[in-house]
């Protein structure tokens, strides 16, 4: 229902763009100097493996990175009193390790930052996420949609989040067969021209089924694509991770995703204060930001070749600004190709002689500056 | 000598027609007339003004006249002279005054020339001297006998009747009735019913109302008895006339914070679409706030948009906007008057918190069939209108139809032409006259819209209104109206795409009313009102039925609600003194819950959740939930400190038992509403207003200060992130906050000449505090914080200017500070994005609102007699192109925030309208 409702106000507000001459303009109001320093909780309790935990404050420049909050101590703690450690990987970042936690227990976690303060999150109930049963995927006008199914035969997960990681296989604009080493032109070692890039979700993907008869969820949309993604171009792949919530987790969860992705909207509700089920054991008026929950994970992925798109032609290649190669004449390698961001790509003769060599930004060709070369362990 | 006065009258009345006084600019006059014979007084005033003076010197025999008046027009200086005594004057165009006598009059001469008609008659007919008992009065020249010579019982007698207009026999609404000498008057009601207590005798009634030509009656008065009376249609009903006819209500009326605005003046008002639109006039009125660009909701003084009965003859109006608010779900072409209460809301209404909005259609031409009708961009509409039995009843039916979805059908993008988007309503109102003493009236009105947005949600909802009035006439001092009126609104959304989750939600709310009104004229001190009413109200929330074998979609249902809700009124208007009058009014109104329900339990002393639930009570059908009930005082004082000015005060107590539940920026559809019942407890609002008034010009530039401070109890505001549709624990995700709201509205009305239009400015707040409970349902600590509908600043210029009868040109603007909001403060990076953290709640404000339109009106020829009249409205809305915001929002976009304004008017938006009548 409230995704029918955002899809209806989607519409009704383009049709008011095209028929009233309406007009969507940056809203950039004063940027508000406020020293809030609030902390930010990331992370689950995985029942079947290593928990990560990340932990942050809340920033108030654009541009800045985010600030972690290092040297903290992170413990998962269940209601029988036994502790797992959460050793700080790197700055913000606490990982335990691999654990495999009963789900007759509850859970929650300590945070004991290098300031002193103390937070907990509340006792949460251990959940068991059934499997994905399907992730599949559909051409149509919009583009590529993914879906995900899941069904649950003891009706009791109801609710769902889902990540995923996305993988696909590109390649650069120009394939360079030649590299410039050390002053020398020599055949190049290793190819730049074929790399996997990588991205995470970064929208919440949220599922109930509270409102069926039964816990099944069928084609539960995930993803879009636009169908000349250059995601495609090759070969795409996609492991969705799926989580099962409780319903207050749910809510949470839902409330975040509407505070951040949709708002203000020709009939949205208004921004809503968020409170997590973390806390500040002195001083409970503290806003803390983040919901830690705790449950397994299941995992299921998907490949889609290029093979399978027959009716789209063309992709995007990410390389469309890469101009045509430059020819470099001998004399003027050293001083050319000297230069990390030039790269050569092949050599240039004139009557079986070479007079110079092809040559591009790096940027137009070597692909490790978008991906790695390094073929993931998943991959056919 | 007498005879060759009189034949001189009558060859000048012959020559030319006369025009009645004030409308030409008129000499000064200055001096001290002292005991001065009429002879001598015209004699002077000939001197000083060179008009001819013409009278009978043996009719004005013995007339004394004492006045000392310093560069005054004439017709003010000949008013004042002669009021006390038994002259009166006439003034024409050729600068000739004529003196006679009143008494003299009704025997022997019509001497008075206040209307053109009156003249025409005279001199054209024989029988000046004709007595009328009965029927309609429709001659101003001739002499209407009331009561049977000798039947009067006192000194007094009451007449009483209705004012038609002669061509279409539609009662005049809000006209005076008056005689000067001495001053008496009452307005006609919504009935077009007067009564008038005089002293036994020969009187003249004068008659002024909108659209409507000045003229009077002639009475002998012998005992009780009634007057019919029909008068001229103004034809094009020039501001003059109709600022004329209630010139000093703004001073002498005892009613404050009303506004009425008559269909004439709605239609100057440029709209969006050129459409004439009630509501957006409505919105142009101080203390009167949008809640948003291109939604009709509306704030009035600080209070939310559920708070506004909108009565359309009575029937309650549920949704008064067709396409989420860009057009106003009322046919302009049936309604009669628009009237907007805002404080000192009359005892006869209840049952919402801010104010009344009664929206009156016209009764149909009675004398012949008419039609009227206009095309424009987006829409055309249709009214036909006649007798069924000539005279004694009539009909008139409008409709109106848009083809938005021929447009949406042409526009290239795919997700549009699969889209749908249409709305009609059509309005039918019979008024059938049974015999002298009873009327029977029926309006019927339904209004649908339908949306189909990219083939997958359909969306449709519509009103069904429906009333039937009984009006008996008891005596000429008592009458009684029984009404009985159904309305219903209802929507349903249903979406098919996707066969496993294929589902229809609808959504009904119907109410059936009765209630007896009774209006008593006990003498010209006291006008007595009184009545009951009862009202049923049937609630169907929210009900989610699959669609198609497929659908896993479990049906979800959250039943039904009941209430009822009676009240008793009695309100009294007692002109004390002539300065000074009170209004005094007390209802007293009852609310019950009623089953068949299920009512969660919840634990004592903590924040309501679904986690607290302790029991379920069902209650069986008819069985009392929950009962309310509480007196609501209606006071207003009126002391009146010169003929020019004057100080009202007032104050009221409401009390509302259903509540609209919308948490979202705008106005939606799907917005719900919800009865009082256990949890949710009536509203209750008081307001004090306390304002002057004061007329300058001969009461064409009527001036106001009006200032009010309102306290609102059980306000509805919602938790954060609320839960409204297909919530069965509602009441979890309901707070009833405390409202308060005050301000001040100056307001400059100039209503005659080339210019007129009015210019107000409001400052006002509106604030809310919620701090009941836990710290989880306080919203800002528990602190008062702005309300959506808080605009401090408000400045609106309603203009118009007439370049000719047939050409004239209007301009508003419109100022606002901008509404408030809740703003992002700062942004964290949590499950791959960065995110927002939001303000306190409406913490800070979107831009300041600012909009010119302008139009044009151009009139085809003013022939009385032409077969069809016809108009074109020109009109540009948003002159200046500025882009409003119409809303404020944020999306995270690859992992960035950025901040957006939706304007949705955000260039200048011409129409044209063709509008014809025949």
């Amino acid at each position: 229902m409230i995704r029918f409702n955002s899809r209806l106000r989607n519409y009704l507000a383009g049709a008011l763009v095209l028929l009233l001459g309406s007009c969507v303009d940056k809203f950039e109001p004063e940027v508000l100097d406020t020293p809030q320093n609030y902390l930010v909780v990331d992370g689950f309790i995985n029942l079947s493996g290593p928990t990560t935990i990340r932990l942050s404050r809340t920033k108030n420049e654009a541009d800045a990175p985010v600030p972690v909050e290092a040297a903290a101590t992170v413990t998962v703690l269940d209601d029988a009193g036994a502790a797992y450690p959460l050793p700080e990987q790197q700055p913000g970042t606490y990982q335990s390790a691999p654990l495999n936690l009963s789900s007759d227990h509850r859970y929650r976690l300590r945070i004991r930052t290098a300031s002193g303060k103390e937070y907990e999150s509340d006792l949460v109930a251990a959940r068991q996420t059934p499997p994905i049963d399907k992730v599949s995927w559909e051409l149509n006008n919009r583009g590529v949609q993914i879906y995900v199914s899941t069904h649950d035969e003891a009706n009791a997960t109801r609710y769902y989040r889902w990540r995923y990681e996305e993988t696909w296989l590109f390649h650069s604009a120009y394939q360079s067969g030649v590299e410039y080493v050390d002053g020398t032109m020599q055949q190049r070692q290793e190819g730049i021209y074929y790399c996997w890039g990588s991205e995470n979700s970064t929208a919440i993907q949220l599922g109930s089924t509270s409102r069926l008869s039964q816990d099944v969820l069928t084609d539960a949309p995930l993803r879009l694509l636009e169908s000349n993604s250059l995601k495609l171009g090759i070969k795409y792949s996609i492991l969705v991770k799926q989580y099962a919530l409780t319903a207050e987790e749910f809510a949470y969860w839902e409330k975040l995703k509407k505070n951040t992705e949709s708002l203000g909207g020709l009939f949205d509700p208004q921004p809503t204060q968020l409170t997590g089920n973390v806390h500040n054991l002195a001083d409970t008026a503290e806003p803390v930001i983040g919901y830690v929950g705790a449950a397994t994970v299941t995992e299921k992925r998907l490949f889609i070749d290029r093979t399978e798109l027959g009716s789209i032609l063309r992709f995007k290649t990410g390389y469309e600004d890469c101009g045509n190669p430059d020819t470099v004449l001998l004399a003027d390698v050293p001083a050319y190709f000297s230069r990390p961001n030039l790269l050569p790509i092949e050599g240039v003769y004139v009557a079986r002689t070479l007079i110079g060599y092809t040559g591009n930004p790096a940027v137009c060709v070597d692909c490790r500056l978008r991906g790695t070369t390094v073929k993931p362990d998943f991959w056919p | 000598m007498k005879l060759v006065y009189r034949i001189i009258l009558l060859l000048l009345c012959a020559l030319g027609s006369l025009r009645s006084y004030g409308q030409h600019t008129e000499p000064l006059v200055s001096g001290s007339f002292q005991n001065l014979s009429v002879e001598e007084f015209a004699r002077q005033l000939q001197a000083q003004t060179r008009y001819r003076f013409f009278f009978d010197s043996t009719a004005v025999q013995g007339v004394k006249v004492n006045l000392q008046v310093q560069a005054q027009p004439l017709s003010r200086v000949l008013q004042q002279a002669l009021a006390p005594t038994t002259v009166r004057y006439a003034v024409d165009e050729d600068h000739n005054v004529f003196l006679t006598s009143g008494t003299a009059l009704t025997t022997t001469l019509p001497g008075n020339f206040f209307q053109p008609g009156a003249v025409a008659d005279v001199a054209a007919t024989a029988d000046t001297l004709t007595t009328i008992r009965g029927g309609r009065a429709t001659s101003p020249a001739k002499l209407y006998e009331i009561g049977r010579p000798g039947a009067a019982k006192g000194a007094t007698a009451t007449v009483a009747g209705h004012i038609r207009e002669a061509k279409s026999g539609e009662p005049v609404l809000g006209a005076s009735v008056y005689i000067t000498s001495p001053s008496i008057g009452a307005s006609t009601d919504q009935f077009g019913y007067y009564a008038l207590t005089l002293p036994v005798g020969a009187h003249i009634l004068n008659i002024r109302g909108i659209g409507i030509k000045n003229t009077q009656r002639r009475i002998q008065l012998h005992a009780d008895g009634k007057l019919e009376v029909e008068v001229e249609e103004d034809i094009t009903a020039l501001k003059e006339v109709r600022v004329e006819a209630e010139k000093d209500k703004n001073v002498a009326g005892l009613q404050m914070g009303v506004e009425k605005l008559d269909i004439k003046t709605i239609r100057q008002v440029p709209t969006a679409f050129g459409e004439t639109d009630i509501l957006r006039v409505v919105l142009t009125l101080p203390g009167v706030k949008s809640i948003g660009e291109g939604s009709t909701g509306i704030s009035v003084r600080g209070g939310a948009t559920d708070q506004n009965l909108i009565l359309f003859n009575d029937a309650t109006v549920y949704s008064p906007s067709h396409l989420f608010g860009f057009f106003s779900a009322f046919n302009p072409d049936i309604l009669k008057t628009v009237e907007l209460y805002k404080s000192a809301i009359p005892a006869r209404y209840g049952g919402r918190l801010s104010s009344v909005l009664d929206i009156a259609t016209r009764d149909g031409n009675k004398k012949k069939l008419a039609g009227s009708g206009g095309i424009g961009l987006l829409t055309s509409r249709l009214t036909l209108e006649g007798p069924i039995v000539k005279d004694k009843s009539s009909f008139i039916i409008g409709g109106r139809s848009s083809y938005s979805d021929w447009i949406l059908r042409r526009l290239p993008d795919r997700s549009l032409k699969e889209s749908a988007a249409s709305f009609y309503d059509v309005s039918a109102h019979i008024s059938h006259e049974l015999d002298e003493k009873n009327t029977l009236y029926a309006t019927g009105y339904l209004s649908r819209d339908r949306f189909k947005l990219a083939s997958d949600t359909a969306y449709a909802y519509q009103n069904r209104n429906a009333s039937l009035k009984w009006r008996h006439t008891f005596n000429n001092t008592l009458y009684g109206v029984l009404t009985a009126t159904g309305s219903q609104y209802g929507y349903e959304v249903t979406s098919e795409k996707n066969p496993v989750s294929a589902s229809a939600l609808a959504f009904n709310l119907a109410q059936v009313g009765l209630q007896a009104d009774f209006s008593y004229f006990r003498n010209a001190q006291h006008t007595v009102d009184f009545g009951a009413s009862t009202l049923r109200y049937r609630l169907r929330p929210g009900r989610l039925t699959p669609q198609g074998p497929e659908s896993l979609v479990e049906p979800d249902d959250l039943g039904r609600e009941q209430g009822q809700e009676s009240a008793l009124y009695v309100s009294d208007r007692w002109d004390v003194t002539p300065r000074l009058a009170v209004s005094v009014g007390l209802r007293y109104s009852l609310y019950q819950s009623l089953g068949a329900r299920d009512v969660y339990e919840y634990a004592p002393g903590v924040a309501r959740s679904v986690y607290t639930i302790t029991d379920t009570v069902h209650y069986g059908a008819g069985k009392t939930i929950a009962t309310y009930h509480g007196p609501e005082y209606r006071l207003g004082l009126k002391y009146a400190l010169s003929d020019r000015s004057s100080l009202k005060a007032s104050y009221n107590r409401t009390r509302q038992y259903i509540h609209q539940l919308s948490n979202t920026a705008s106005l939606s559809p799907t917005d719900t509403w919800k009865l009082s019942d256990a949890y949710v407890r009536p509203q209750v609002g008081d307001q004090f207003s306390v304002g002057y008034y004061r007329n300058f010009r001969n009461n064409t530039i009527e001036t106001s200060v009006e200032t009010y401070y309102k306290f609102m109890h059980d306000f509805v505001d919602y938790i954060s992130g609320a839960s409204l549709l297909l919530n069965h624990h509602l009441e979890t995700d309901i707070i009833n906050a405390e409202g308060k709201a005050y301000g001040v509205e100056f307001s400059v009305k100039k209503s005659t000449g080339k210019i007129n239009g009015w210019l107000s400015y409001t400052y006002s707040r509106s604030l809310v505090r919620a701090n009941a409970g836990t710290p989880a349902e306080q919203i800002n600590g528990g602190k008062y914080y702005p309300s959506n509908f808080d605009k401090p600043h408000d400045v609106t210029l309603a203009g118009n200017y007439r370049f000719s009868r047939r050409f004239s040109t209007s301009l508003n603007f419109n100022y606002s500070t901008g509404r408030p909001i809740t703003l992002p403060l700062t942004t964290y990076y949590l499950e791959g994005a960065t995110r927002v953290f939001y303000s306190d709640r409406n913490a800070y404000r979107v831009p300041d609102y600012y909009r010119v339109d302008f139009a044009m009106n151009i009139e085809g020829g003013h022939k009385a007699k032409k077969l069809a009249h016809s108009s074109w409205t020109l009109s540009v809305y948003n002159l200046t192109g500025r882009r409003n915001p119409y809303s404020v929002y944020f999306k995270a976009q690859n992992g960035k925030i950025n901040g957006y304004q939706l304007s949705i008017f955000g260039q200048p938006i011409p129409s044209v309208t063709y509008n014809f009548k025949f």
